[in-house]
């Protein structure tokens, strides 16, 4: 026999949620995404597909060995990888909480957990494919595109701070659009005003990691892109609740 | 009552808008070097202000709706960044007009330039997400979500941007009294700066009290290499020689001399620069910073109420069907 409903339960319900427990929610939302994705694999073959494109396309065009690796050079050779970077995660960043809305089960998601705790497990996903898609395509460009990374160590630095300015601005964005109409032209139109300022440190800073004396240059670039990428997340925390209601 | 205050309002901003482009014709005098181009600042500092202010008010009545749950914050929210857009728009073709002028370029990617295209963009983006949603309530929560998130990356545009970038020619830091350029401080053989021009120290040439400088300005992109000698005399500590930089307006000038280690500091100077000292000129910019914030405040309030208005149409129809 059932137990009774009581008032208990609906207390609990009504209690505010300890941190972790929340913590907990978040990662059990990141490993249920985690695990859907790679059922359907929608979003892994769009980003990495996409950055595959990009980088044969370059490389069409600047891949050829006569190439005089000048100043100039290198702020091309980093706006083409930003730019590669930029478009796949228009393309597939949003699919954590579209994917949501087509399957109706946004409602379910809403029962199951406390409104940060999904925002943190999304962001959790965003984070990883961004971490798979940095990799991929930076391992592409140097490869085909020739990209010689003076100091690996700044290099990678900038790529994850300028990741991770990518998925703090894009997440809560997600979360908007996957209520409106004309998902993914919107999700582009939203997010790409919010990223110009970050883009334009992380290709200014990624062209002097290429060189060689990479990291005292490249240090107040990956703070700035910290600094936004955090102001970007402590918003996106304040803000997610009136997303996550309307 | 308050409504013939409205209707006196309204007359009040229009005569003191209309004096005030009077007065930018035929009160303020000529910028030395611009001719009367340098008049449309009259026009263009004011409209980028509000356009910022703007941004700010939707920000702040955003986050009212998101904690009040008014309707009527909301049509505040919305009429201000459309009016904040229009103005936006103004300050970004005077701007350019301007620029073409003095830089002989309509767009050059300054950071001033870069910020005002990004506040375009979001205000672009809030009214395209507007558009894109059915549901009222829905459609007011989320954009107001979305205008609050905008706005915190607004220090970013205005104070960080700026910096990073190591190339500005924006007047802003030349014409107003008081404000400055950074400038470069260079020894001799070093290199530097100044806006997008590449300058070299090249040697220090002391006759008496006057010291010359020996520049190399190198254009964008490498392509000409031009010496200017500014002096400078360091017994009254005066600028002496102010050179053109080759093709510009702007002018190269030695502000300070350190004779101990051999360096001086380099700056560009606008044309004008000191003439807002004068009070006709000085008067002229606040009367039209006052005048275009009142408009705005007036725009504002007008078209909140239109949109209440209309909101209350619409569900007084939605009722009777």
């Amino acid at each position: 026999m059932q137990e009774p409903y009581k008032i208990e339960h609906r207390l609990a319900a009504i209690r505010p949620v300890g941190l972790r427990d929340l913590l907990a929610a978040a990662w059990a939302i990141f490993i249920k995404d985690l695990r859907s994705e790679l059922r359907t694999r929608y979003a892994l073959n769009a980003l990495v597909l996409f950055a595959a494109s990009a980088a044969v396309a370059v490389s069409l065009g600047v891949g050829f060995i006569g190439l005089r690796r000048s100043e100039e050079y290198l702020l091309i050779q980093s706006a083409l990888l930003w730019i590669a970077l930029l478009f796949a995660a228009l393309n597939g960043l949003s699919r954590g909480f579209v994917y949501e809305e087509e399957t109706r089960t946004m409602a379910a998601l809403r029962l199951a957990a406390p409104p940060i705790a999904v925002y943190l497990g999304k962001l959790l996903f965003n984070l990883a494919l961004l971490v798979l898609l940095g990799t991929v395509t930076s391992l592409l460009f140097i490869v085909l595109v020739r990209i010689e990374v003076g100091s690996p160590l700044a290099f990678t630095l900038v790529l994850s701070a300028g990741g991770f300015c990518l998925a703090t601005a894009t997440t809560i964005l997600a979360a908007i659009i996957a209520r409106a109409s004309f998902k993914s032209a919107l999700f582009a139109v939203l997010a790409f005003p919010l990223l110009v300022p970050p883009l334009i440190v992380a290709i200014q800073a990624t062209a002097l990691t290429l060189d060689t004396a990479g990291m005292a240059l490249a240090l107040p670039a990956i703070r700035t892109l910290m600094a936004y990428a955090v102001a970007m997340f402590v918003a996106s925390l304040m803000l997610f609740r009136f997303v996550w209601e309307a | 009552m308050a409504q013939r205050m409205a209707q006196a309002a309204k007359l009040l901003i229009g005569v003191w808008i209309a004096g005030v482009a009077v007065a930018m014709f035929l009160v303020v005098p000529q910028y030395e070097g611009l001719g009367n181009a340098g008049r449309i600042i009259m026009m263009h500092v004011p409209t980028a202000w509000v356009s910022v202010l703007a941004f700010s008010i939707s920000a702040l009545f955003s986050g009212l709706y998101l904690w009040r749950g008014q309707p009527k914050h909301d049509d505040y929210a919305l009429a201000s960044a459309e009016s904040g857009f229009l103005f936006t728009v103004l300050a970004t073709v005077t701007g350019a007009i301007f620029s073409q002028v003095v830089w002989g370029v309509y767009w050059n990617w300054d950071p001033r330039q870069t910020s005002i295209f990004i506040l375009l963009l979001i205000y672009a983006a809030m009214f395209a997400l507007r558009s894109s949603i059915e549901d009222v309530a829905r459609r007011r929560q989320l954009s107001a979500v979305y205008s609050l998130f905008a706005f915190v990356t607004m220090p970013f545009l205005i104070f960080v941007a700026p910096r990073i970038s190591d190339s500005t020619l924006h007047p802003n830091c030349a014409f107003l009294q008081g404000s400055k350029c950074e400038g470069v401080e260079l020894g001799v053989g070093r290199l530097g700066l100044l806006g997008d021009r590449k300058v070299e120290l090249v040697g220090l040439d002391r006759v008496g009290d006057v010291v010359t400088a020996k520049v190399e300005v190198t254009e964008p992109g490498m392509s000409s290499v031009t010496a200017l000698s500014p002096t400078y005399d360091t017994a009254n500590h005066k600028i002496l020689e102010r050179p053109n930089f080759p093709g510009l307006r702007f002018r190269l000038v030695v502000e300070d001399v350190n004779l101990a280690t051999n360096s001086v500091r380099l700056n560009i100077e606008a044309p004008g620069t000191g003439l807002i000292d004068n009070g006709r000129t000085l008067f002229t910019f606040l009367a039209s910073i006052v005048g275009f914030t009142a408009l705005f405040f007036w725009m504002l309030n007008v078209r909140a109420t239109l949109l209440n208005v209309e909101w209350a149409l619409a569900r007084r129809e939605g009722s009777r069907v």
